[in-house]
């Protein structure tokens, strides 16, 4: 368990520690991502993404609640960015199936408003990002496995 | 085909809906007739199953497209109803998709007839077409502002089924930046249309709200930052609470006109600066948010002002948000220009783009 903290106060710091979670992300691995509302989970994921090498940049998967990006970085060739704000009850996560999602090989979940689905993310490998507001910036910890 | 009856199939994400949408393309202006429409959201289907059952509740899409239809087609020769079918294939989310795909290749295979996998986004598109007034003044190349809960996009239209985007949100669709920006007030989600009932008599400029993008020569918006500016405007910045704003009244009617108006203001701008990039002879408004009482007058004047001669139609608030006649009108144009699809190969495409 290792625990990283950041404080970051401009769009560029998204990139430095995304550039450090993408670096430690192993294929199947599930990325929660806590903050209020404007905290900046979505732009997190658009500098991941940007990481990853993606093609295409992440938008707010918050009506679509699943948006899938094809990335290219050593063994993982595909981030999911789920969105559980529309989620009032877990049972509502089964039509995203993403159990079998995560079992195609070279697949990474980033994953906002996880505190919406604790069961599901339970006893599962996951690294926590946690995004907090300060009056000037973000501070941001990492809570990995 | 010049005179059929299509049926539609919607479900990409939260609402079922099947419609049968009767359309003759011999007269110069095509007659269009809404001959059966159901739309059933899936707040209505959660009630309705009361999540008794796990796998029904979270798999709505199911017994409900099977109900819809079967209420929809005839009892007694069901394949008989229609000649054709079109089914919203993307984009979405891919088991909702996956649930109208496969009844759309089911009723082709058994009845025979010719089906369209539609772009749900080209559904929006074509809602504005079924306004018969619309639809006599129809003229292109065409610029449709496209804005919803899930999408905001400038789609310029030089024929039918011909579709180029322009400019989109980088981030939150503007209909989500209404919702949320409710949500922060503490109107609860989704609160878009709380948002506009309040801001009806309220002070536009007691609060200034960031119009971000509006000066960038791109044609893309960006609406997340909108979201951190009204957490600092409603002073719970650092605490981050997400309830708990005491705006009342006249502040709140005002901070609502203010946040309306900074999103209005953003998709007025972009598709006026859009129109005269690419010059066009008519501008579409569909989409959920499209209902925007707002949106729809500003965007008038700002037409009538800054375009002369452009055209401007607007899809009936009535099918602004999700619906199957929409899905159908897009398919009837793909049918009219000779183009269906294999049901063989179709597929639901999550990530489908226009």
């Amino acid at each position: 368990m290792s625990v990283n903290v950041w404080n970051i106060s401009s769009v560029e710091g998204w990139s430095r520690i995304a550039k450090h979670i993408a670096s430690k992300l192993r294929d199947g691995d599930v990325l929660a991502i806590e903050g209020p509302l404007g905290a900046g989970k979505t732009t997190f994921v658009q500098a991941l993404a940007q990481e990853l090498g993606a093609s295409r940049t992440p938008k707010s998967p918050t009506f679509s609640m699943l948006r899938t990006y094809a990335v290219n970085q050593k063994s993982i060739k595909r981030l999911l960015h789920v969105d559980a704000y529309r989620i009032e009850n877990e049972i509502d996560l089964l039509p995203l199936d993403l159990d079998e999602e995560l079992h195609i090989p070279g697949t990474i979940l980033a994953m906002e408003w996880p505190e919406r689905v604790p069961k599901w993310l339970a006893n599962r490998r996951i690294c926590r990002l946690t995004i907090e507001m300060r009056k000037y910036g973000r501070k941001v910890s990492c809570l990995g496995s | 085909m010049k005179r059929f009856t299509i049926l539609g199939i919607e479900t990409s994400c939260d609402e079922t809906s099947v419609a049968l949408l009767d359309v003759d393309f011999r007269t110069k202006v095509p007659k269009v007739r809404i001959n059966k429409h159901v739309v059933s959201s899936q707040i209505d289907i959660h009630a309705k199953y009361g999540g008794v059952v796990p796998e029904v509740a979270a798999r709505s899409h199911v017994p409900e497209t099977v109900s819809l239809l079967t209420s929809q087609l005839k009892k007694k020769d069901p394949l008989s109803s229609f000649d054709a079918i079109a089914v919203s294939k993307g984009p979405g989310l891919a088991t909702a998709l996956r649930v109208g795909v496969q009844a759309a290749q089911t009723l082709a295979w058994t009845s025979g007839k010719p089906v369209v996998g539609v772009n749900h986004l080209e559904g929006h598109i074509a809602s504005a077409w079924l306004v018969p007034e619309n639809r006599k003044r129809w003229v292109f190349p065409s610029l449709a502002l496209l804005v919803s809960g899930g999408h905001t996009e400038l789609v310029l239209m030089k024929d039918f089924c011909r579709y180029t985007v322009v400019g989109s949100t980088r981030d939150d669709a503007a209909g989500e930046a209404f919702d949320k920006s409710a949500k922060l007030l503490g109107l609860g989600y989704p609160g878009g249309p709380k948002i506009s009932k309040h801001a009806e008599d309220g002070n536009d400029e007691a609060y200034h709200f960031p119009r971000p993008m509006i000066h960038d020569p791109s044609l893309d918006m960006s609406f997340s930052g909108l979201k951190t500016a009204i957490r600092q405007e409603v002073g719970q910045g650092a605490r981050g609470k997400e309830q708990g704003v005491s705006y009342r009244g006249k502040a709140l009617k005002d901070v609502c006109a203010s946040i309306e108006a900074s999103i209005v203001d953003v998709l007025i701008a972009k598709t006026i600066r859009a129109a005269k990039k690419h010059p066009v002879k008519s501008i579409l408004l569909v989409g959920g948010v499209s209902a925007n009482k707002r949106l729809r007058s500003d965007l008038s004047t700002a037409v009538r002002k800054e375009l002369p001669g452009v055209l401007l139609m607007k899809s009936p608030v009535g099918l602004a948000t999700d619906n199957a006649a929409m899905v159908a009108a897009a398919g009837a144009w793909h049918l009219a220009r000779g183009e269906s699809h294999d049901w063989k190969k179709m597929d639901a495409e999550p990530e489908l783009d226009l």
